[in-house]
Parts: structure tokens; sequence; C-alpha cells
């Protein structure tokens, strides 16, 4: 992904992933469909488990991130779970409601039947179908269209998405202006944290950790964005905008 | 309380064995299928595993039974999301194991897909489940000594 790519708009796509039933098989690979292939660049994903198990930066991803939930059964544990920790998803899709019994062998949790894969593909395209709905289509020339801004028009953005907005924000790294989801929130966020473990490489660490939840940062260029973003937070910066 | 009575087939409920799942990375994928080689194939009688994301949701009965039965977890990253679920559920984490240990011990597998396990990756996965049908056994060998110690 290209630097200029970081700051776009992207959905997050949350699949319960449910180990017992042969549709948690479905959600997940339905889901990494989407993310590799159907909207790879606009969707990005978190582990469900994150949510308990990580700290608040995970649980802010639906805040930030309008969210699909993608659930095997009825018993829908990523769309509750979303809500619970983090904020209601803008969507849901239930490979069971799906299903529907249109396919009788879909194969077991292991190793799911042509029938299992269909239905992968089915909901799969389902995922996509809400992407688009989210972001807008996708143009020919990969652009997406709709209601969603792309990030070469974005300074300071809340983003007319149907959960309320998404915050994007841009910050001068190296020779470039680069637009971040959610930048001010996380300079935010790191400057409120207390404990024993904070201090400034803590939070210089942490400031960039919470980017990449949100951004694709190519890996040799880390330790300039941890630059770029700790001297953001030294100068103050916490809404987003370019300084100095 | 558990009651595993030995080794085997006597076991009425089962060591729960309980991955990451993780759907970033290869990882998670591997934590998965070495679940279930383990629950399927190494110990189909005397281990079970259990939705992590009902654990997540805060399901009563998946709580209840997690609270139940030792659990062995096994992890595709530091995070370690099944142990600490486990753990917030109230349940207890007989042993825990972790796939980049396991990596650390077979340096020349490089897995890199999640979907589709590669060949590097299935081979992981087999001696991830290989470590977590020992633990199983260990675990089914400390319950069997606590109740003849009762």
């Amino acid at each position: 992904m290209s630097q200029t790519d970081a700051g776009e708009l992207k959905v997050g796509v949350i699949s319960c992933s449910g180990e017992e039933l042969v549709e948690g098989t479905v959600s997940r690979l339905a889901t990494r469909l989407v993310l590799e292939k159907l909207q790879a660049g606009r969707t990005v994903t978190l582990c469900l488990p994150l949510f308990l198990a990580g700290g608040e930066g995970e649980r802010a991803f639906a805040r930030v991130h309008s969210t699909i939930a993608v659930d095997g059964c009825e018993k829908r544990c990523a769309a509750r779970a979303t809500a619970l920790y983090s904020a209601q998803p803008a969507s849901e899709v239930v490979v069971s409601e799906i299903a529907d019994g249109r396919w009788e062998n879909l194969g077991t949790r292991r190793k799911l039947s042509a029938d299992g894969q269909r239905l992968v593909e089915a909901v799969a395209e389902e995922i996509s179908v809400r992407v688009d709905d989210l972001l807008g289509h996708r143009t020919a020339d990969g652009e997406a269209s709709g209601s969603a801004e792309s990030s070469e028009t974005v300074e300071e953005t809340v983003c007319a998405c149907q959960t309320g907005g998404v915050h994007v924000g841009t910050i001068r790294i190296g020779e470039e202006t680069v637009s971040l989801v959610a930048l001010g929130p996380i300079l935010d966020l790191v400057r409120r944290a207390i404990g024993p473990e904070v201090d400034d490489e803590w939070r210089k660490r942490e400031l960039l950790r919470q980017v990449m939840i949100y951004n694709s940062v190519p890996p040799e260029r880390e330790a300039v964005y941890a630059q770029a973003l700790w001297d953001a937070y030294s100068r103050g910066q916490s809404d987003g905008r370019v300084k100095g | 309380m558990c009651a595993i009575t030995d080794g085997l087939s006597l076991a009425p409920e089962r060591v729960l064995v309980i991955p990451c799942s993780g759907i970033g990375k290869a990882m998670g994928t591997i934590s998965r299928e070495a679940t279930y080689s383990v629950v399927e194939d190494l110990r189909p009688e005397v281990a079970d595993t259990l939705c992590l994301s009902l654990l997540v949701m805060g399901d009563e009965a998946a709580h209840a039974r997690v609270q139940r039965v030792p659990c062995v977890t096994i992890d595709g990253c530091k995070s370690e999301c099944a142990r600490k679920n486990v753990e917030l559920a109230g349940g207890t984490v007989a042993e825990r194991v972790q796939v980049m240990e396991v990596l650390k011990r077979h340096r020349g597998l490089k897995p890199k897909t999640v979907s589709e396990l590669d060949e590097d990756g299935w081979e992981l996965a087999g001696f991830v489940a290989e470590e977590a049908a020992r633990a199983v056994d260990r675990t089914i060998a400390s319950v069997a000594r606590k109740e003849v110690a009762k």
C-alpha cells in the first residue's frame, strides 16, 4: 500500500470465526476473501477476542471505523460483542441466514465442501455490497465514489458515513503530508493515558501502535512515522491539523 | 469441578482446547487448525473445543463450561487472546501453548498464508497440535491425581 493510501477510509470487518460450527469457518473465510480480494485496501479487520484481551485502542475500533459484523449463527457474537465493547456495527451479516437451507452439505468446520465454498463466496459478496454501501462503489480507476471523500481532498474531515463520521487528520511525515484515520483521537488518547508504565518512550510506542491499528504503515517507514507522530504530539497537536 | 477420572474414556467432560483463531496472520489459522487436529484426530475422546467468541460475548453457558472444565489455550501471538479471555471468563487455563514459541523450535518454517495454510503452515500446525495434545494428557493426569488424593 502506498503512502497516499495511508489515510483512506476503511471499513472494519469483524468475524466471529466460531470454532465449533462450520458456519464459523465460513464467516472467517468470507471475511478473508473480502480483505484480500473483493475489497482489498478498503477494509481492515480486528480479531474479535482483542476487544477483551486488548486495550482501549482495540476497543476504539468500531468507534473509529464503520464496522460490518460477520457472524456464523444466530447468537451473533461478533455483532453483540462489537456493540458491547466498542460501538454498534453499521451492518451485520449472518452466515446461517444467507445459507437459509439453500445448501444441504457445507462440509466440516475443517474442510468445506464445494457448497461450503460457494457459501463463502455468497457471504463475501454480501459483505462486499455492504462495504460499497458504506464507502461508495469503487470506480474503474480504483477510487471510491459516493459518501466518503478520498484522502487527497481531506484536510480535516469528519466523513459522512453512516455511523456518524470517521476522523481523518493530516501530518507531515518527511517531505509528505499524509492523511491518517483517527489521528486526532489517537493523539488525545495517548495524551490522556496515565499509569505507572506511561512515560515518553511508552507514549512514542503507543502513538505508532495506535496509528497502525487504523492505517497502513509501510514497515520500512515505521521509524519515520514514529518520530513524526512524536513531534506532532510534542507540539501539542490534538486536532489532526498540520502544524509547524 | 471437572469429573475426569482417568486418562481416557472415563472422562465425562472433555478438556477444552481453545484457540485464538486470530484472523490477521497465519499464526491464528495455525492455532485453529492445530485445535481441530487435537479434538478430531489426536485426542477426540478427551478433548473438545468451544467458540472463543461466545466467551467474548459473555455467553453464560460458555462461561459455566470453562469454569467447570480445565482448558488448554493455543495462542498465535503475544496478545494471548485465548488465554486472557478464558481467564476473564473465570476459567482455569491448565496449560497454554504459544504458536510463536513452537515456531522458535522450528526456525526453518516460514508460514505465510492465512486463509489456506501453505506447506510450512501445515507443518507448524502439526507441531503445535502435538504439543497441545501432550498438554491435554498432562491436564488429565493432573486432574486424576487430584481426584485420587481426595
